[in-house]
């Protein structure tokens, strides 16, 4: 190699983690600016008592508890008397079980009611008029997005260059110490997608914000480029995963938009994904000490990945049962079902992230410490079990905490990670350099170390924060969606995703046993990368805007109001 | 939605405890740098043939073994010192299988990272500036006494055979030395075809199994003391031939011992009466002691594995396992076990495990260790006044008080010469050794193996060997 092209190298490894650090700052800059203030969409106003009511959220609990959107200090209300909505519809209200009942116009309603501008709705002996927010509600919504969110095209397309930027100095960099142009045709295919689903997102699907995409295709691609410099072949998989990925993701997003249509398919989704993961059980192959691998044909597929989704499905599809925590138990059976199958298949990464994912939903839903705290026991309760049982499995994590002593059988992954993360240093030693490709499941298990040689660790860190960005980033959003559904769903995915890069950054530098799960976007992995950006659709459906452009309003009532 | 928008802290504080531990990794990864890029098990590291930089060996009173200078390895000045130490220390190859230069070679140098974490190991090579990694030597420190090496290698002669020497309170290894052996300075063009080199790479300290012949005698007297009430005073009348299991066992030139008891017996090594002894205790009850003294499974000690000692009798007539009990038949035997056994009796039953490495580069072994009882302590104070009663008759110097007993092990039916043992231990504080020597085919038998035991004790009395082993 030459001493300029060494240099230029140099320099590509010195760039590499500015150029990233600027795209992160781009992407969740223009994230957080993004976001509708907090302004009521409409009112209730108390006219006896003249007190007015900001209505926040597209889903609010009325009641007489502190903790309720709607707060009135009446004691003829009960805790939890009534959730008021928001649909594409128009405004609802829902009795939740109150003693009183709820009236409208002086007529006691039950199941979900539409209501109006000048509605009086009565709770105990509170009666509120549903007035509209100081100005029009209808442009309340187009007026509070636009100053902040003008047509992005301009600022999404300068990240979405730096990313190509970000891509062809891999590339270069990978060409110039390994000595071959492998990677040049997976930079070329990467970049046609990147721009190509960038431009059917704003083009056909006119959506305001690129972000969230760009920041996982940025993963994506990354970790599909270092694949593609130490096995090209395995590189194409994964950029078809990759598009299959993305039109899940469009699908998804489609799928979820109307929540009636999630809670019509949800005991569907319920049912095939257990009789999926029963087959995985029945025909499944086991790969690497997991059976959790369904071959067809020459494609093989983990079940457990997409199951994953579904359990989500499952557990957030409350809708305007907001408060109700009686039907939890279908739930608790779902993951207790997925759970004992995981365990059968020894897939034991997948059952805690199943675990701690249910632990997340049912907090959420329920607010109920004592809820997670059963569960937390009664886990550890089985936990002791199983090895009691199978004291087997508790060999295959003896190495954590000591790998050192077992530098050579157990930790010999761990050890190897740590010894080239050091020799990596700050800035790597650069790609096709390192060592720890040769070591097994360098692309999967042990991806975060791969990283971490060959590109340095501020690469590897700010990859991970990325990831722990998503999950913030949801959690920002979760307030201000739609509905409890998308608020859900989006808090407990980004905390999958946080909890699996978790598990799999940790196991790899021994703070958590190495359980063998993937590094989201980032390891090698079809079924995985599909339902990463599967889960990455929940965040993005909780964000309003994303729906904002097909919002048909109607707050006058109807000419006909049966119709 | 409020309450939902609350209850979602759950979830951040999961996301902080991510970033609390990338934060932990950092901080581990920055302060184990040195520690981590020096690891032998870095590939990223120069290769180098390791003897090249290797560390000293240094014996126990600070003789230079082996050390490498300007990238060349060098032993020790003397030539019969080099020869003596060669099973210890090793060559350049790694044909020694039990050598300190074949086992511990990756041990004898360590790697020294003297960058920082910023680049790693990463900066272009233009700008390194090539001292990032530094090769540096581990010294080891040896139990072993190289003046005794010499006196041994001395009293072995010209035969093949072997000296196993150590310290029964401590487990120190004072002197191990096998012949044939050569000069690993100059080793011998035709060390592959002269005969006289034939197995020269063997440590037979450690790696050889021989007949055992009389000094197996010990096992037999362990297993009847433990288990036949009264056999001390029982007694015999020895004819110097009988007939057990229709064939004949002998003593040595059909010599009758004539009425002896179980001491007197040892002492002259009466053959009838211990082969009596082994087929009244029978096969199992043989084969428990034997194996509770080691035999029929390795000894492992410093990382290293010696040879099996095998006593198996399950498919012997009552015949063979009459002469078992003599150390006939297929009993074998290692000269470490051996000594081992000796060390037992001198220690109360329970050997102190034997080990040679004092210290490698900052690591301290020096640790004594007990290995599995062989036998009861009344056992061991039994057979202890046997065995000094034994070597009473032995034409030994008086300078120590010894225990011992000799053997002389047939190798054959058709009058090859056997080979000559002598195992014991010594009675004294400062000297507390227990030892084994092997002569093979002795022509004047096992009075050759005391001889020359009792030359390697006088060195061991007058020489450096009494000295304590260095801090």
């Amino acid at each position: 190699m030459s001493n300029i092209g060494e240099m230029i190298a140099f320099v590509f490894r010195l760039a590499t983690p500015l150029l990233m650090l600027i795209i992160i700052i781009l992407c969740f800059r223009a994230l957080r600016s993004g976001r509708r203030e907090e302004h009521a969409l409409i009112v209730l106003d108390d006219e006896l008592n003249n007190v007015r009511y900001p209505v926040l959220f597209w889903e609010n609990t009325l009641g007489r508890s502190k903790g309720s959107d709607i707060c009135i200090p009446d004691i003829t209300v009960s805790r939890d008397h009534a959730v008021l909505l928001r649909r594409e519809a128009g405004w609802f209200i829902t009795d939740t079980g109150s003693k009183s009942g709820v009236y409208v116009n002086n007529r006691k309603v039950s199941g979900r009611h539409p209501i109006f501008v000048g509605d009086k709705i009565t709770v105990g002996t509170t009666t509120l008029t549903l007035n509209r927010a100081d100005a029009p509600l209808d442009t309340t919504q187009r007026r509070k997005i636009k100053p902040v969110s003008p047509p992005k095209a301009s600022s999404c397309s300068a990240i979405l260059s730096l990313i190509t930027t970000l891509i062809i100095v891999l590339t270069v960099e990978g060409a110039i110490y390994s000595g071959s142009m492998q990677a040049f045709p997976h930079a070329l295919i990467f970049t046609a997608i990147l721009w190509g689903f960038y431009q059917f997102s704003v083009k056909k699907l006119s959506r305001k914000s690129f972000e969230l995409e760009a920041l996982a295709l940025m993963l994506s691609g990354t970790g599909i480029i270092v694949n593609a410099l130490h096995d090209p072949k395995q590189a194409y998989t994964q950029l078809v995963a990759l598009c299959i990925g993305i039109v899940f993701y469009c699908f998804m997003i489609w799928f979820i938009g109307i929540p009636d249509r999630v809670m019509k398919w949800r005991i569907i989704i319920y049912g095939v994904a257990v009789l999926l993961l029963g087959l995985t059980l029945l025909i499944g192959k086991n790969i690497n000490g997991a059976k959790n691998w369904i071959l067809i044909g020459p494609v093989s597929v983990q079940p457990s990945e997409f199951v994953k989704i579904a359990l989500i499905f499952v557990g957030a599809s409350t809708l305007d049962h907001l408060q109700t925590k009686k039907n939890l138990f279908g739930f608790i059976l779902f993951v207790g079902i997925c759970i004992g199958m995981f365990f059968l298949m020894s897939d034991f990464g997948t059952a805690l992230i199943f675990f701690v994912t249910f632990l997340a939903i049912a907090f959420m839903r329920s607010g109920n410490f004592k809820t997670v705290i059963l569960a937390i026991a009664a886990a550890v309760l089985g936990v002791v079990l199983i090895l009691t049982f199978k004291p087997y499995i508790a060999e295959r994590f003896q190495a954590w905490g000591h790998v050192w002593e077992y530098a050579n059988a157990a930790g010999y992954q761990q050890v190897n990670a740590f010894i080239c993360s050091a020799s990596g240093g700050a800035f790597g030693l650069g790609l096709t350099k390192g060592f720890l490709q040769y070591v097994f499941a360098s692309e999967s298990d042990l991806v975060f170390g791969l990283i971490s040689e060959e590109m340095g660790l501020i690469t590897a860190l700010m990859m991970a924060a990325v990831i722990g960005g998503f999950m913030i980033y949801a959690r920002g959003v979760s307030t201000r969606s739609r509905s409890a559904f998308y608020s859900i769903a989006a808090c407990t995915a980004g905390g999958l995703l946080v909890f699996q890069a978790a598990l799999n950054i940790f196991g790899v530098t021994d703070i958590l046993p190495l359980t063998g799960v993937t590094l989201p976007f980032l390891s090698y992995g079809g079924s995985s990368m599909i339902a990463c950006w599967g889960l990455l659709s929940f965040i993005k459906a909780a964000d309003e805007r994303t729906y904002s452009q097909v919002k048909p309003k109607k707050l006058t009532p109807p000419k006909n109001p049966s119709a | 939605m409020k309450k939902i928008g609350s209850r979602s802290v759950m979830i951040l504080i999961l996301t902080l405890a991510f970033f609390a531990g990338l934060v932990y990794h950092t901080v581990n990864l920055t302060l184990h740098t040195k520690e981590w890029v020096a690891s032998p098990m870095n590939r990223h590291l120069p290769e180098h043939d390791q003897l090249e930089y290797a560390g000293k060996i240094i014996d126990r009173n600070g003789v230079i073994l082996a050390q490498s200078i300007n990238e060349k390895r060098y032993y020790n000045e003397d030539e019969e010192t080099r020869m003596a130490c060669l099973h210890i220390v090793g060559d350049n190859s790694v044909n020694i299988a039990t050598a300190i230069q074949t086992v511990y070679r990756s041990s004898l140098t360590s790697f020294e990272f003297n960058g920082d974490f910023l680049f790693g190991l990463g900066l272009p090579t233009m700008m390194d500036n090539k001292n990032e990694i530094d090769i540096i030597g581990n010294d080891v420190t040896l139990t072993i006494d190289s003046r005794i090496q010499k006196a041994a290698l001395k009293a072995l002669g010209s035969y093949k055979g072997a000296v196993f020497i150590y310290n029964y309170k401590t487990g120190e290894i004072i002197c191990m030395v096998s012949t044939p052996t050569y000069d690993p300075q100059n080793v011998p063009y035709d060390i592959e075809t002269n005969d006289k080199y034939d197995g020269a790479y063997l440590n037979r300290a450690l790696s050889a199994s021989y007949p055992p012949g009389s000094t197996f005698k010990i096992v037999t007297a362990a297993a009847a003391v433990s288990e036949i009430p009264d056999i001390s005073k029982s007694a015999f009348d020895c004819r110097g031939t009988d007939t057990i299991g229709g064939k004949p066992v002998t003593c040595f030139q059909h010599t009758p011992h004539g009425h002896i008891d179980l001491t007197e017996a040892l002492a002259k090594s009466c053959n009838i009466f211990f082969a009596k002894l082994s087929v009244a205790l029978g096969k199992d009850k043989m084969t428990s002691y034997a194996e509770q003294m080691g035999f029929n499974h390795d000894i492992t000690f410093d990382g290293i594995v010696t040879a099996d000692s095998v006593y198996k009798v399950d498919d012997a007539s009552e015949n063979e396992l009459a002469w078992s009990g003599v150390g006939q038949y297929t009993v074998l035997e290692t000269p470490v076990n051996m000594a081992m056994i000796s060390a037992a009796v001198a220690n109360g039953g329970t050997p102190v495990m034997p080990y040679f490495i004092q210290s490698m580069g900052p690591i301290t072994k020096n640790t004594t260790t007990l290995g599995t009882p062989m036998m009861e302590k009344s056992v061991a104070d039994q057979l202890r006044d046997m065995m000094e009663y034994t070597a009473s008759t032995y034409n030994l110097n008086d300078t120590f008080r010894v225990c011992g007993k000799t053997g002389t092990a047939e190798i054959s039916d058709n009058g090859d010469v056997a080979h000559a043992w002598f195992t014991g231990f010594l009675l004294s504080e400062d000297c507390p050794y227990a030892f084994s020597i092997i002569l093979e085919q002795a022509e004047n038998g096992s009075s050759e193996a005391v001889e020359a035991m009792n030359q390697i004790l006088a060195s061991a009395s007058t020489g450096a060997g009494a000295e304590p082993a260095l801090p």
